[in-house]
């Protein structure tokens, strides 16, 4: 396969300070990729930087911060994709892999922060780099190959069309590696026709989905990113301490009493849980009981209704992962990657669908097709409640499609990444659909007045993640699930539908998962103490970190992501949830639970709480002095501030 | 003298000498005066596993999610709150995942 651009990295622009080492754990190089002119650089980046920003998000959002002003909208050539890895990346502790995305993404045109595993982190850092940042449009599609040293922008035409399993199949056959030492992260057809919820798919069921991250790859014509395990050294500061702290964490994981659910069974256990909650969203919020037996949902009947095997990510010891074989039905024999949670709820319950081997060929179709699951999910629910009610006709469709119609929702699909007919209009989102149609069939609609969607759970009955999604600087979740609360002084639990307790436990939770997604590893195996992250992260890099540092800059992380997000014209005017969101569930455990009675006291709350100017949104001055951003409280207010 | 029967739902069996499936269900005498607290303690109390997970100090701690009658514990309930004969209690895993 001929070369488009063929580079060695050319050296670096600013020779690192002889005077600081480079921290351990880090490979110490940025790779920067204009696809415009195809000029391939590295660029080291400071120790200093690296303690400031540390990987993955937080290195993210200072480059949208510095890089992607206001006019340069997510399609624009300006527009950054940031690839980026952390310091455990790479290194012998579970599930270091990861990937983090950040860009201006297509769904909101805001910030975006969205995270992925496999391999891509490993073999990224063990080539020589931290992290990817992508710039430009180029002309013909292309993808980016990485081999040490060897960076070149490849012809992609050959790519074109194929789903993200068939791009990485022919990428391994061509490269003739697989497994572990070729990882590739691409879009489908729907990043390459911009699809506003297109997702960025890698190493076989590996999702970075929030945002539209795919259409802004997909705008860039950079149809895949395809990383040669490096053979580049990668060295601990406190090799001892760093498997010390590994094994902390793997023994936490294996016997803390909610971790372990984790460990064995990864996120399937939360049908059932999430069901006798209220939590689970069955047909478009119109329901919150199962109209079947929950028996075969449980997570070891899950697992064990499938052929299966472990799937595991760099280094990781959990069984989370699994690939398995559909037993049953049309597709019987199929190769699928088992769903997550979001994958259960999103191809399945969300459309009234209850077969799991059904739903379970339907999430990878949409993983294949470079989707995001959870957008899809309230999409194609919203089409059949509006299909049921009149609102949507078959004639429109091509098709029929009603609840629980696995078939039809992968017909659905085809539209939507095609842009044929009416999937020219999904392919816009959920917010964007439900307003070209108007009311009634707007009401049904389950989004975020910013242009997002929840993830896989009935928010109705999940206060704090309504409240995390809709106020995030990323619009989707920024504190994300409690883990171990009381350990920042949160208490361990609180009345769910005490509207003022649940904005004091979110804001009292920020931060934490902000340090997560900077460290190259998985959110999954980081459900253990803060402290066991931060000696891992010490032992890594060198540093004394503390808890009480990690919190200060994930909260930094996300006062950054704030201020990018207000500049894209995300304002406090849209922190509301749309009519179907907001509403009153009709039964199961949240029957008659009113989350807008009480919305604009847990606005209050949460703002007052986090430190953030109630009227423009801006995080306050004394705010942003607390968490050692005082040049970010200059920019936002003046220096007069 | 009724009984208050403890659902003991999925993964939390584990803690109760099942296999993290299905469910296990107690039918707890109870006398007058229970509370919910009362109850579960009289579980717990049988199943150091399950205490373990249940409790920090005196209090519920983060792993196990306590209903009344299919309503979270804090909403209609509190731990001091009685019980009757017939109420239902379930026992629930914590979910961190999603």
């Amino acid at each position: 396969m001929p070369a488009l651009r063929t580079s060695t990295p050319s050296r670096a622009k600013h020779p690192a300070s002889a005077a600081a080492p480079r921290p351990g754990g880090y490979a110490g190089k940025l790779l920067r990729v204009n696809l415009t002119t195809g000029k391939i650089w590295s660029e080291p980046w400071s120790p200093e930087d690296m303690r400031e920003l540390i990987g993955g998000v937080g290195l993210g959002a200072r480059i949208l911060y510095r890089e992607v002003p206001a006019h340069v909208h997510w399609d624009h050539p300006e527009n950054r994709l940031v690839l980026a890895t952390g310091p455990l990346a790479g290194l012998p502790v579970w599930g270091t892999g990861g990937l983090t995305v950040v860009t201006r993404g297509a769904g909101t045109d805001g910030p975006t922060s969205t995270q992925a595993n496999g391999f891509f982190g490993a073999n990224l850092k063990y080539s020589g780099y931290d992290a990817i940042i992508v710039q430009g449009v180029s002309r013909k599609w292309v993808y980016l190959h990485i081999h040490d040293d060897v960076v070149e922008l490849r012809d992609a035409s050959h790519l074109l069309g194929k789903d993200t399993w068939q791009t990485q199949d022919l990428l391994s056959a061509e490269y003739g590696l697989s497994g572990h030492q070729l990882s590739v992260y691409s879009i489908g057809p729907a990043g390459e026709h911009l699809v506003r919820f297109a997702a960025i798919q890698g190493d076989y069921g590996h999702v970075a989905s929030k945002n539209g991250c795919g259409a802004v790859m997909g705008k860039k014509k950079l149809k895949a990113v395809a990383i040669v395990r490096g053979t580049h050294g990668l060295a601990a500061a406190d090799p001892r301490g760093l498997v010390q702290a590994a094994d902390d964490i793997a023994h936490d994981l294996q016997t803390d009493p909610t971790a372990r659910s984790l460990y064995e069974y990864g996120t399937l256990p939360g049908v059932v849980n999430l069901h006798k909650l209220g939590m689970l969203p069955i047909k478009n919020y119109t329901t919150n009981v199962s109209p079947v037996d929950l028996g075969p949902w449980e997570a070891r009947r899950l697992r064990e209704g499938f052929d299966h095997r472990g799937h595991q990510c760099n280094a990781c010891g959990m069984h989370h992962c699994h690939m398995q074989v559909i037993r049953s039905g049309p597709h019987t024999g199929t190769l699928v990657d088992e769903p997550e949670y979001e994958g259960w709820s999103g191809a399945g319950w969300t459309i009234g669908a209850t077969d799991p081997q059904a739903v379970s060929w339907l999430n990878t179709e949409l993983d294949r097709a470079g989707l995001d699951v959870n957008e899809f999910g309230w999409l194609c629910g919203w089409v059949m409640e509006c299909v049921e009610k009149g609102y949507i006709t078959r004639a429109q469709l091509g098709f029929d499609l009603r609840w629980g119609d696995v078939e039809g929702a992968r017909k659905l699909v085809d539209l939507i990444v095609h842009r044929r007919g009416l999937g020219a209009v999904l392919a816009e989102g959920v917010k964007r659909a439900a307003a070209k149609l108007g009311p009634p069939a707007r009401d049904c609609a389950v989004y975020t007045l910013k242009g997002a969607v929840p993830r896989g759970h009935d928010h109705r009955a999940r206060w704090h993640e309504m409240l995390d999604t809709i106020t995030s600087g990323t619009s989707t979740l920024e504190t994300g699930n409690p883990v171990h609360p009381t350990e920042v002084g949160v208490p361990a639990r609180v009345d769910p539908f005490d509207g003022v307790a649940v904005a004091k436990m979110v804001a009292g939770l920020r931060g934490r998962l902000g340090f997560e997604d900077s460290l190259g590893i998985c959110i999954f195996t980081t459900r253990t103490r803060l402290e066991n992250l931060c000696r891992a992260l010490g032992a890594a890099t060198g540093w004394y970190y503390t808890v009480d540092e990690a919190i200060r800059f994930g909260r930094r992380t996300g006062a950054i992501l704030r201020a990018c997000s207000l500049r894209c014209g995300i304002t406090p005017a849209t922190e509301y949830p749309s009519t179907r969101y907001a509403s009153i569930p009709v039964d199961g455990p949240a029957k008659g639970q009113s989350i807008v009675e009480q919305w604009e006291k847990m606005l209050d709350t949460w703002y007052a709480e986090v430190g953030y100017d109630r009227k423009t949104g801006k995080p306050l001055p004394a705010t942003c002095k607390a968490l050692g951003a005082e040049w970010l409280a200059k920019e936002l207010w003046g220096r007069s501030r | 003298m009724g009984t208050v029967a403890v659902e003991v739902v999925a993964w939390v069996t584990k803690f109760v000498g099942g296999d993290g499936s299905g469910r296990k269900v107690f039918d707890e005498p109870i006398v007058p005066g229970a509370t919910v607290r009362s109850v579960l303690e009289g579980l717990s109390t049988r199943y150091p596993e399950l205490h373990a997970a249940l409790w920090e100090k005196r209090e519920l701690g983060e792993h196990i999610e306590v209903l009344v009658n299919d309503a979270v514990l804090g909403i209609a309930h509190t731990l001091e709150s009685p019980l009757r004969p017939g109420d239902r209690l379930a026992l629930l895993g914590q979910f961190t995942g999603g």
